[in-house]
């Protein structure tokens, strides 16, 4: 679904990303994981099309080059990020931006649009079974949601959108226990034979609960070491330092 | 540019009156269209932006050639309707007809005083039609009351002058949303004055609603007095004009009394909008609010200049005063000048201004939710807008007022 191939990015003349290597098949959960600084959340701006970066190498997404695909078209192609940091936008109603979304998706891929009505109750489903509360979707996008709100938001955005594709950047940060098994039981319930996941995290906490095929270690924006699952635990007790 | 303003056409005038004109149009000619040697017109040369868009200029002597102008559903209303600034007919069978007054707008009932301002000398030389309203002691009005203001394609390359007078009695609440719309191919002006009296314990709110893009060059100037407890709310959403500039002078004649003014305006491509308040606290125990929101795209100019104004007595007076500017085009300019004169030194005012461009980020998290840069940028403008109507408590007139912003920015 997804290979990366030496994969170079520099922002402001330095250099985050030095050529890294990845691929990623349908129905797999890769982790990536990495002390701060090391580039995880570059990789996850730079495959979502961010500008901003000086990019070079090869990311390819179903066999398609995505070196100039603009943002828009790598989301309606089926990428998605969650976002560290989910912005707060006023004056934005959640629904009426979810409902844009969805459809403008919906319509690149040939499927029909929603009307408001079939549409409030898909939301509906998808958010209750987060835990959302409904009030939330009337109010302004992220304003005033507090960390675990907003992050469960993109993970109801996810769900609504069906990615191919989920990049989850460290998803995990600021969610108490509850949150997180929500956020990952929200994750493990859509995983299918043709979507795939890539978890950015920094602890092995999220990975007890999302059961990754791949953990790769990332270190001055190259992968440094790959292994399967136990590799999380292992990092967790030694640290990165020792690798 | 050829200039026929003339007074000998006005029906219906004493040789007292005619006199009065008289000198205010001398006062006109004497100093022209303003231009930025004025200080309150130093971000807006007039004089220029006229001589650059009209060829001739003449007053308006036609009557246009109009049946019936539609009405919209979208709630039940009243309806006065202007047809180039004069008023062509009413309707409140919504009320309780005795309780409003509603006639053409007579001289006799303000007395006009040469001013400093070129606008309103030209308006006091020339001004015919308008309309008097005046509700009664004790009387909610029902339903809003809709201004038609409608301006017909006889009026290319000619201006009209006018004045509207609205008294609210004791007691007395009305709504009025004042909706433009226009089918005149060339440009046109209108200069208007209107005189707003709010009595004690009444409330007037005030919506106007720009209907359509026009070739428009729209100047207003509202003088508003406050008696105690009573509460004055105005709500500008404009947008499509050629140029528009919205001059409100209130005085705040009594205590426990509210002002509030709020402006969401965007601009089309070459054009050029402005605010300019004064509110004088002239009362202890006041509030005023603003919050004037302007959108600038490409070849723009926009304008703030807000004065608040303190009186010694006005003690316990809460002023706010915020101005956002959002600058799409970096060949627009957006310039903002606030004023506060306080003489009282118990009183809370603050005043902010920001101007900006679209924030990239947000484009950016909307983007990677497949959304284009074009629909994003004009969910961020609606959002930026429409805060604006955030206050406004009647669903119905909120939902007219979207739609109608929704049709401005999407072009629907």
């Amino acid at each position: 679904m997804l290979k990366i191939n030496g994969l170079k990015a520099s922002i402001n003349d330095k250099s985050i990303l030095n050529g890294l290597d990845l691929e990623i098949k349908a129905g797999e959960v890769h982790a990536i994981m990495g002390p701060n600084g090391s580039g995880k959340s570059t990789l996850a701006n730079v495959l979502s099309g961010k500008s901003g970066y000086e990019v070079s190498g090869d990311i390819a997404f179903d066999g398609e080059n995505l070196n100039d695909v603009p943002i828009e078209e790598r989301a309606q192609k089926g990428i998605f990020l969650a976002f560290q940091y989910p912005l707060e936008i006023p004056g934005v109603n959640t629904n009426n931006f979810l409902k844009t979304s969805l459809n403008t998706i919906r319509k690149s891929r040939g499927q029909k649009e929603l009307d408001t009505l079939t549409f409030l109750k898909l939301v509906k489903e998808k958010s209750s079974e987060l835990g959302i509360d409904e009030k939330f979707l009337s109010r302004q996008l992220n304003v005033g949601f507090s960390g675990g709100e907003k992050k469960k938001n993109e993970i109801l955005q996810m769900k609504l959108l069906e990615p191919k594709l989920s990049i989850l950047d460290e998803t995990d940060s600021g969610l108490d226990i509850d949150a997180l098994r929500i956020v990952a039981d929200g994750v493990n319930s859509s995983k299918t034979e043709d979507n795939a996941f890539l978890i950015i995290t920094h602890y092995q906490r999220l990975l007890d609960y999302i059961k990754p095929d791949f953990v790769h270690v990332l270190s001055k924006g190259k992968i440094i070491k790959t292994g399967r699952s136990d590799l999380g635990v292992q990092l967790e007790k030694s640290g990165y330092a020792n690798l | 540019m050829i200039q026929n303003f003339n007074i000998s056409n006005i029906k219906g005038i004493s040789l007292e009156e005619k006199k009065l004109r008289e000198e205010s149009l001398r006062l006109f000619e004497k100093s022209g269209f303003p231009n930025k040697r004025i200080e309150e017109w130093k971000f807006t040369d007039l004089n220029k932006i006229i001589t650059d868009n009209f060829k001739e200029l003449s007053t308006n002597n036609l009557l246009p050639n109009i049946n019936n102008i539609e009405k919209f559903k979208d709630f039940d209303h009243n309806f006065i309707v202007l047809i180039d600034g004069k008023l062509d007919s009413k309707n409140f069978k919504y009320e309780d007809e005795k309780f409003i007054k509603i006639e053409n707008y007579k001289e006799d009932l303000i007395k006009n005083a040469s001013t400093q301002n070129p606008l309103l000398n030209l308006n006091n030389a020339l001004h015919e039609g308008g309309f008097f309203l005046e509700i009664s002691s004790n009387y909610k009005v029902n339903k809003p009351l809709v201004i038609y203001n409608y301006f017909s394609n006889s009026i290319q390359n000619k201006i009209v002058n006018n004045k509207n007078l609205i008294v609210l009695n004791e007691n007395s609440e009305l709504k009025i949303v004042e909706f433009n719309l226009d089918s005149v191919k060339e440009n046109y002006i209108q200069n208007n004055h209107t005189n707003i009296k709010i009595s004690k314990n009444s409330t007037l709110k005030n919506y106007t609603v720009q209907g359509c893009k026009s070739n428009g060059f729209y100047y207003k100037f509202i003088k508003c007095l406050l008696n105690e407890k009573s509460n004055y709310e105005d709500y500008i959403f404009s947008s499509g004009l050629k140029f528009n500039r919205i001059e409100e002078d209130v005085d705040i004649i009594g205590e426990e009394s509210n002002c509030t003014i709020q402006s969401a305006l965007s601009l089309d491509v070459d054009s050029h909008q402005e605010i300019k308040t004064q509110i004088n606290h002239l009362k202890p125990n006041c509030t005023s609010y603003q919050k004037i929101k302007n959108v600038l795209n490409k070849n723009c100019k926009g304008a703030f200049q807000g004065k608040i104004f303190v009186k010694d007595v006005a003690q316990k007076t809460d002023a706010y005063q915020l101005s956002k500017a959002l600058i799409l085009n970096e060949s627009s300019e957006f310039n903002a000048k606030p004023e506060l004169e306080i003489y009282a030194d118990d009183v809370k005012c603050s005043h902010g201004s920001t101007s900006g461009s679209m924030n990239e980020d947000s484009i950016y998290y909307l983007m990677s939710r497949g959304i284009t840069r074009k629909n994003a940028m004009e969910l961020l403008i609606k959002a930026f807008l429409f805060e604006v109507a955030d206050s406004i408590k009647d669903d119905e007139i909120k939902k007219f007022i979207e739609k109608n912003l929704d049709r401005q920015i999407y072009g629907y």
